[in-house]
């Protein structure tokens, strides 16, 4: 992590995990991410990310987001935008990784194939301390997320900016090199490669045993998807159909729209709801100009003249059975006709196993994928691993990153015979649902949408559709995230049971439970800190590392070098919820340069008075306190707590002689604008006279 | 609870003036329940300490700590370390924590941080109430729960004065007339008859009129 331990005096109820994290299947830090957007600190949110996740801007584009179907805030109103947020890390930031390598080791490692698992377990085991060398059978990177993912959703430079930095790991990849052809297992243990992972994903589509899908115009899916994204065209009709409801078939149909056809049309079996692919995904398809047909099964390709001329289908009784298995049953007698001179089968992958020739050992199942031992990723035959798809048969990228990722450890493991785990993947208790009587008192704050591409351009070319999140608001979307799991909690052995923070918190979480002495704080803690403030025992403190309530900023502050040309020395402490309102942040720190210095808290309510007399004792002439208008504060009703602790610290200051012009107070709109600057230049007139 | 309120800090100011080096040193039980003597009251005051010595150009160390209670011996006798330097020390404790401290490190000066001022408790949040005078003899079992001793501004035993008026106390129209909340907690229980007997003057010899008092409980006093 890129972050320190937590600050906590007592680690005993930091037992419950975020469900965005628990959630993904690399165990992204999908909450600690999104918290360092909130707070600008874009550079260190980018390094958490690319410790976790070998391909993050790949993965900002194209994950199928569990984090967010599992969010929290889809009980207030929509989830944080969490894969959005993490290719605005991608496209925007690029640092080299904080790990070193510790050891390094002789070993050398062959993985075969450069997709999600490939590429993920050899960045992991290049970290880990192994040599490790990717043959791929295409003369570029990526696997199916360049194969079969159009670019118009995942631009090539967003791959091939994330496999720089593997590369830069000392990971070689030699392309046009099939496993099976140019290289095979016996010739890969001959040059010295202590182990072999295979992670060739599924690299045929799935067909139907239907008549007529040997027709001409019948194509396969992903067939279709390698030839248009490897020479930016494939030969189809004026018609066209996909059949399948998946993610695929959503590319395929999208696909086909740009090649300018007449009409291009999904059939699935499948109902709206019951599509095996995201919402967005659907909608964007349907928006581009395709039509959807549900509950319809295909029962045979028509044709004349060898070449298709529609699809015969049957409506859907179901799909699934009693017992949740794909089993789909039809209207008999429902027959009807959707023409199409072009039908793309887009119902599924299958493995091509041509390369395992000779290596009849390595176990494989009915279903055309290798069995290997759940724990150690190893086949039937010793030194031979795998993973991905071909090992899952189906999977998203970010389990097929997951496989690599668990691989990589048990490879190592295996190799240096120890038992490293990664404590990520630990079992955890999942922060639960937000308890409904609480959910009115959190504040609704809308996603923001992703900007895309006008819908009238998009067919024209292969362009990127979603332009991604600007820099403010990347911020506001990550400044909706509540901080699951990580907000206050109650040190027992300090806390003496005087109901403060009972009585405090805007959203009743905090409760001394019958039989106990000491308060508890829950997982709904929305880490508005006025409890903390507030607890006469200082025995509320942040679970979260990421939140210092200014103290630390404040502190290096004065160990600038020149801070002493810095006249008269103001220090601002603002609300970080109102800092991306307007203009740059930037602008407006170096707009006042010369006077002040700025330290940005995620909610005043969280500063501590005594903080603010420690900024007059570290050397500040003034204290500038900005905080948030009513209308745009995220805890609601914030203002009160403020002007109460503007009149407490008025008095302490009183109480020492000082003149209270030195300390101010404002509710303001924004942030970074005028208001911000003429405020300033105000407090420096008036300390003219102090 | 010992209710306790801050005292001003120019007072705090004035007793500490010349030491230079200082502990402030919170109490972990009724004055941090009251919010002028624990933490958070420890880390203000020391920061005012500070940046009093500042303002004025002098130099002062302030050392900051608390202890779970500061009237009890082995407690306090856990910071005897951290104050061995310490020319004063500024216990925000109540009075009994300020003088357990004073007989305790007899060699360094003691200053009281806050005025103890009642036995009392919060009605709500910041707000704190008298509720006990500590007369030595309790008469709440006859006055319906509600004590005339410490919250009848006269002490009254047998109803309330002729400066009762709409349920408020002559002296303070913030105050209840203790008297008329008698009568109404007792006519809700149906007692009202209680009131009609005489209590004869109260002994005072329990309570402040005989200090110090002291209690022992043979059963658990250990043989030196």
């Amino acid at each position: 992590m890129a972050i320190d331990k937590p600050c906590s005096k007592s680690d005993k109820k930091i037992n419950e995990e975020a469900p965005c994290i628990l959630a993904c299947p690399i165990r992204q830090d999908a909450r600690d991410y999104v918290q360092l957007i909130a707070r600008g600190r874009f550079s260190e949110a980018y390094r958490l990310v690319r410790e976790r996740n070998p391909l993050p801007s790949a993965c900002g584009r194209i994950c199928t987001h569990p984090c967010e179907t599992k969010c929290r805030r889809n009980s207030t109103e929509s989830p944080i935008a969490i894969a959005w947020l993490k290719r605005f890390l991608g496209d925007n930031f690029s640092e080299e990784t904080r790990k070193n390598f510790t050891e390094k080791h002789p070993e050398k490692i062959a993985i075969i194939g450069a997709g999600p698992a490939g590429l993920a377990a050899a960045n992991d085991l290049a970290l880990l301390g192994y040599s490790c060398t990717i043959f791929e059978s295409n003369p570029t990177p990526g696997g199916m997320l360049r194969m079969g993912v159009p670019t118009y959703r995942l631009p090539r430079t967003a791959i091939d900016n994330d496999v720089e930095f593997i590369k830069k790991l000392g990971v070689e990849i030699k392309y046009n090199t099939t496993l099976g052809t140019d290289v095979t297992f016996d010739s890969l243990k001959k040059d010295g490669f202590s182990a072999i992972f295979i992670s060739v994903g599924l690299l045929e589509s799935r067909t139907l045993n239907i008549e007529g899908v040997s027709l001409e115009g019948a194509l396969k899916g992903v067939s279709f998807l390698h030839e248009v994204n490897t020479t930016g065209n494939a030969k189809i009709g004026k018609n066209v159909l996909v059949i399948g409801g998946g993610a695929v078939a959503m590319d395929c149909a999208r696909t086909a729209l740009r090649l300018k056809p007449d009409k291009v049309s999904v059939a699935c079996l499948e109902s709206r709801k019951e599509m095996p692919t995201t919402d967005f995904e659907i909608e964007e398809t349907i928006h581009e100009g395709a039509i959807l047909y549900n509950s319809v099964g295909p029962k045979r390709i028509l044709g004349k003249n060898g070449r298709v001329t529609g699809l015969e289908t049957l409506k859907v009784k179901y799909v699934f059975d009693e017992q949740k298995r794909f089993n789909p049953a039809f209207y008999e007698g429902s027959e009807s006709v959707i023409e199409a001179d072009t039908i793309i089968l887009a119902i599924g992958q299958a493995s091509n196993l041509s390369f395992l020739k000779g290596q009849e050992g390595i176990q494989v199942t009915r279903g055309g994928t290798i069995i290997v031992n759940p724990n150690t990723f190893s086949t039937s035959v010793q030194g031979i691993y795998a993973g991905g798809d071909i090992v899952l048969g189906r999977g998203t990228m970010t389990e097929g990153m997951a496989q690599g990722k668990k691989a990589a450890i048990a490879i190592h493991n295996t190799l240096r015979n120890k038992a490293l785990q990664d404590e990520k993947w630990s079992e955890k208790p999942v922060v639960p649902d937000i308890v409904e009587s609480r959910v009115p008192l959190i504040k609704k704050e809308q996603k923001h949408d992703m900007p895309t591409m006008p819908s009238d351009k998009r067919l024209d070319n292969f362009e990127e559709v979603e332009l991604g999140f600007s820099l403010n608001t990347a911020v506001k979307e990550a400044q909706r995230c509540m901080n699951c799991g990580a907000g206050a909690f109650v040190d027992d052995n300090l806390c003496v049971g005087c109901l403060t923070c009972v009585r405090v918190c805007p959203f009743e979480v905090p409760k001394i439970k019958k039989g106990d002495t000491t308060a508890y704080i829950d997982g709904d803690c929305q880490s508005c800190g006025l409890c903390i403030v507030e607890c006469p025992a200082k025995a509320i403190s942040f679970k979260t590392p990421l939140e210092d309530r200014g103290k630390n900023t404040l502190e290096a502050v004065f160990q600038e070098k020149f801070i002493q040309d810095v006249k008269p020395m103001i220090i601002n402490f603002y609300c970080q919820y109102s800092a991306y309102n307007g203009d740059k942040i930037d602008t407006v720190h170096n707009a006042l340069f010369s006077n002040i210095r700025r330290v940005g808290v995620l909610g005043l309510g969280k500063v501590d008075p005594s903080l603010y007399l420690k900024a007059f004792e570290l050397g500040a002439r003034g204290v500038l306190v900005t905080a948030c208008k009513d209308d745009t504060c995220h805890f609601c009703n914030e203002r009160e707590w403020i002007e109460r602790r503007t009149k407490y610290t008025a008095q302490l200051l009183r109480g020492l002689g000082m003149d209270i012009k030195r300390f101010q107070t404002h509710f303001v709109s924004s942030q970074n604008g005028k208001e911000i600057i003429d405020l300033t230049f105000k407090m420096v007139e008036d300390l003219r006279d102090v | 609870m010992i209710v306790a309120s801050s005292k001003p800090f120019q007072e705090i100011k004035q007793m500490l003036s010349g030491f230079k080096k200082v502990c402030v040193l919170g109490c972990g039980s009724c004055v941090t329940i009251c919010h002028t003597g624990g933490e958070k009251q420890v880390t203000e005051i020391a920061a005012q300490i500070r940046l009093s010595a500042k303002l004025e150009g002098r130099q002062v160390e302030v050392i900051e700590d608390s202890t779970l209670r500061q009237c009890e011996w082995e407690f306090i006798d856990d910071i005897k370390e951290i104050i061995k330097d310490c020319d004063a020390i500024l216990s925000i404790a109540c009075g009994v924590g300020v003088q357990y401290m004073a007989e305790r490190f007899p060699k360094i000066r003691i200053f009281p941080g806050v005025n103890t001022t009642f036995m009392g408790g919060p009605t709500e949040q910041g707000v704190f109430w008298e509720r006990c005078a500590g007369c030595g003899n309790c008469i709440l079992a006859t006055t319906g729960g509600l004590c005339p001793v410490s919250r009848c501004a006269k002490s009254l035993m047998n109803g309330p004065c002729g400066g009762s008026k709409n349920g408020k106390c002559e002296v303070s129209q913030e105050t209840p007339c203790v008297w008329n909340q008698i009568y109404d907690q007792l006519n809700t229980q149906q007692l009202l008859a209680t009131m009609e007997t005489i209590v004869p003057p109260k002994d005072w010899t329990t309570g402040m009129e005989n200090h110090p008092r002291k209690m022992i409980l043979e059963h658990l006093v250990m043989k030196k």
